[in-house]
């Protein structure tokens, strides 16, 4: 279908045949300046009425996720100043400001920037640079790299965070890419819009903006000022506003006026995008999305047996070991590891973070200072020749591990990392007692080492001494006594959540939380009710990681949360998150108060419109049936 | 997708009057419906993109419920002669607002207000929220 609509868009809008341009014009077209908007194909207020989805190629997912989307959500703490997402920037309020970011030496264009009243700057890179991994952040913008066929401008966006196609309803995954195709004709700047969202679209949806010229305007920007408190009243501030499937009775509210539209087209769906359908034929010609949706969900969590490493904020790092998510402080007192992965990774674990270290707290540096007088000289020492003849001091050793849980994926590596670490406990009386403090202390919550220091099943045995917690809390919280590499390091217990044992790791300098299994961007939450854990738990544990976190600007960024699995989070990603399991609670406690048991709740499909995103083969043996029941159990209990 | 593509492909000749508001009123609130709030100011938020006004107003089962009213923005609401002054904590005010289309939540978008104590009225004068 793509390559298909590339033919017909490059017939229609470049007059020129794609194969007869060259890859780079030597004179591309300057799309620099100031545009006002002109028109789209859409009504004329931008704002759609409640329930107009048409010509969006929905899937039945993509239409219920709209059906139940109350557009109150922006209320919420975490919405407010969101700017309009991607697919609708080219459509908001004030225009648009193209930037040229040129190279002074060459003057080739490195990057263009695109600015909207509403909007963060946007960069689409000219540079042939590669975009990022998969487990990288997604952002308002995405990430954004341009390539010229003749003239246009043909713009790919990848790592977007959730929003809408339009306001009012029509949503989108976080799983979306988005190829813009700019074109100038003298005053004229077309722009044509693919957006394609595996989770939520049988097809791509293809929209059209006209941009016009104009040398006296100037975009403006327009701040916004936030706050804490949602705005929906009342005075509960996690408050999460949707609607049960069938409760929004409004979606057809609007053809009370245009009574000349049947229903079903407004309802979206392939079939009505195609010239058949008004015809009345119901076969349209096969298609699908461009991309697999659980290709890319997969890759945010890779299971390759490498360990990957991505720099977060301050002293925080996250490596990717095999799919599992470690949480790395790296500073001038030692290393702090939240979590272990996986035993058969404990050797390449190991060796990632000796080399991270090395190279990030004591790296090469070259001399700065000569003569006697230099900072830091120890007497007659000349700190030029000490640069030259002396290696660096080693970096200090694992100090600290943290098990946010006793799931096996996170304290697999405990016995290999914690021996080759060193706590000082010693002194004194201590020191004459064998292997005191020679090894890392394993703090968790006291109920991860019950856990662990107790057989699994009858015929197993608990895992080594020298893999269980040294250290552990029974608490609301758990200060680490002092500072560690320069930061107050404090643990939030989330008991009753994925487990009875659960924590949160919030670094308070760097700003960074690492969420455990709380958070996962590749699959439902997995909450073991038989070993405490719950979905109000779980519901709870997110809610406190978003009364903690603050975004940096526009609702994105500033606290990182490292998932358990899955690329690196923000307020925003922990929001949608939250969201959901919000959202599906509610549709099971709908269920239970009708009186359905637990086979008619699974029956009733209440996950339907995340299993897209959340149960794909990625999520392994947490499928939506398996959550499902939990939500269910975990309700029941509750009662 | 052919018929997109010939949109795509086409000049439009409609002129686009973008509105301000970041989110859907007509998505957010039951345009409808109204629903009148009577009672003491708790909080006034004059702010962009959207000032609220929070009041302590009965729901309709007659609890008090803390009431967050969507007003304008800084801007629109300083050319209507409204300043962050205008409004005071515990000023006794009369509210008509849409309700908002969520069962249960306590929101409303401002249609009039008006405060007895001194005749200040909104809205009445053809005032709207954009």
């Amino acid at each position: 279908m793509k390559k298909r609509f590339l033919a017909l868009a490059g017939a229609a809008l470049l007059v020129t045949p794609l194969a007869a341009q060259p890859p780079r014009p030597a004179n591309p077209t300057d799309i620099a300046g100031e545009w006002t908007l002109t028109n789209n194909e859409e009504d004329t207020t931008a704002q759609p009425p409640l329930g107009d989805y048409l010509g969006i190629p929905f899937n039945a997912a993509g239409r219920q996720r709209a059906d139940t989307t109350a557009e109150s959500i922006w209320g919420t703490p975490e919405y407010q100043c969101r700017p309009h997402s991607a697919p609708h920037q080219w459509r908001g309020l004030g225009g648009a400001r193209i930037l040229k970011e040129q190279d002074p030496l060459t003057r080739d264009v490195r990057a263009y920037h695109v600015q909207f009243m509403r909007s963060l700057d946007w960069p689409i890179f000219m540079d042939n640079r590669p975009h990022p991994p998969a487990w990288a952040p997604h952002s308002w913008t995405g990430f954004s790299t341009g390539q010229w066929i003749g003239n246009t401008l043909k713009v790919t966006t990848t790592h977007l965070k959730d929003g809408y196609l339009k306001r009012g309803g029509p949503q989108t995954s976080d799983m979306y890419s988005m190829t813009d195709y700019i074109t100038r004709h003298d005053e004229i700047l077309t722009i044509v819009t693919v957006v394609d969202d595996p989770v939520y679209q049988d097809e791509p949806y293809v929209e059209s903006t006209t941009y016009t010229i104009d040398l006296t305007s100037n975009v403006a920007m327009e701040t916004c000022n936030g706050s804490s408190f949602a705005e929906n009243g009342g005075t509960d501030r996690h408050h999460v506003p949707h609607f049960l499937p069938g409760q929004n009775t409004a979606l057809t509210e609007w053809l009370k006026k245009d009574d000349w539209i049947p229903v079903e087209p407004t309802r979206g769906g392939v079939n009505t995008t195609y010239p058949e359908y008004k015809s009345g034929a119901t076969k349209v010609p096969a298609s699908r999305t461009a991309v697999p949706p659980e290709k890319e969900i997969a890759a945010q969590s890779p299971r390759d047996g490498q360990v990957h490493v991505m720099p977060v904020q301050g002293n925080i790092y996250m490596l990717v070991a095999d799919g599992i998510n470690i949480t790395v402080s790296m500073g001038a007192d030692g290393v702090m590891l939240v979590n272990t992965g996986s035993a058969a990774m404990s050797e390449k674990v190991l060796a990632a973070v000796n080399q991270l270290a090395a190279s990030a707290v004591t790296p090469p540096a070259p001399n700065t200072c000569f003569g006697a007088n230099c900072p830091n000289a120890w007497g007659w020492a000349s700190p030029y020749m000490n640069a030259v003849i002396n290696s660096p001091a080693p970096p200090k050793p694992i100090r600290y591990i943290v098990n946010t849980s006793a799931s096996p994926e996170h304290v697999g590596g405990n016995e290999k990392l914690a021996s080759a670490g060193f706590f000082p406990r010693g002194g004194g009386f201590g020191s004459a007692v064998s292997n005191v403090g020679r090894e890392a202390s394993i703090v968790a919550h006291e109920n991860v080492l019950n856990r662990l220091s107790t057989p699994s099943a009858p015929n197993s045995r608990p895992v080594p001494a020298s893999a269980q917690p040294t250290d552990t809390y029974f608490d609301e919280f758990h200060k680490l006594p002092e500072y560690f590499n320069g930061e107050a390091v404090i643990l939030y217990g989330a008991a009753g959540a994925n487990t009875d044992g659960d924590s949160l790791v919030f670094f308070r300098h760097s700003e960074v939380i690492s969420a455990g299994n709380l958070l996962s961007t590749i699959s439902y939450p997995v909450i073991e009710v038989d070993k405490g854990g719950s979905i109000q738990g779980v519901i709870d544990g997110l809610n406190r990681i978003l009364d903690l976190a603050v975004a940096e600007y526009r609702g994105q960024g500033g606290t990182w949360i490292v998932p358990g699995r899955g690329r690196l989070s923000d307020t925003a990603d922990v929001a949608s998150y939250r969201n959901m399991v919000t959202i599906v609670r509610d549709r099971v406690k709908d269920l239970i108060g009708k009186g359905m048991t637990l086979q008619q709740v699974k029956a009733a499909k209440p996950t339907m419109d995340f299993d897209g995103r959340y149960a794909t083969a990625a999520a392994g043996e947490w499928t939506a049936d398996r959550f499902v029941e939990a939500v269910y159990r975990s309700l029941q209990e509750k009662k | 997708m052919r018929r997109l593509l010939l949109f795509a492909a086409a000049v439009s000749v409609a002129v686009s009057s973008t509105a301000l508001a970041h989110h859907s009123y007509a998505a957010t609130y039951d345009v409808t419906r109204e629903v009148k709030l009577e009672g003491k100011l708790v909080q006034f938020v004059y702010r962009n993109p959207h000032s609220f006004v929070h009041v302590m107003a009965a729901d309709d089962k007659g609890i008090p419920q803390r009431w967050a009213v969507e007003w304008s923005g800084t801007t629109q609401l300083g050319n209507s002669g409204v300043t962050k002054e205008t409004l005071k904590v515990g000023d006794e005010v009369i509210i008509m607002g849409r309700p908002s289309r969520v069962p249960g939540e306590y929101r409303a978008l401002m249609l009039t207000l008006k405060r007895p104590s001194d005749g200040f009225a909104w809205g009445s004068a053809g005032q709207t929220v954009d």
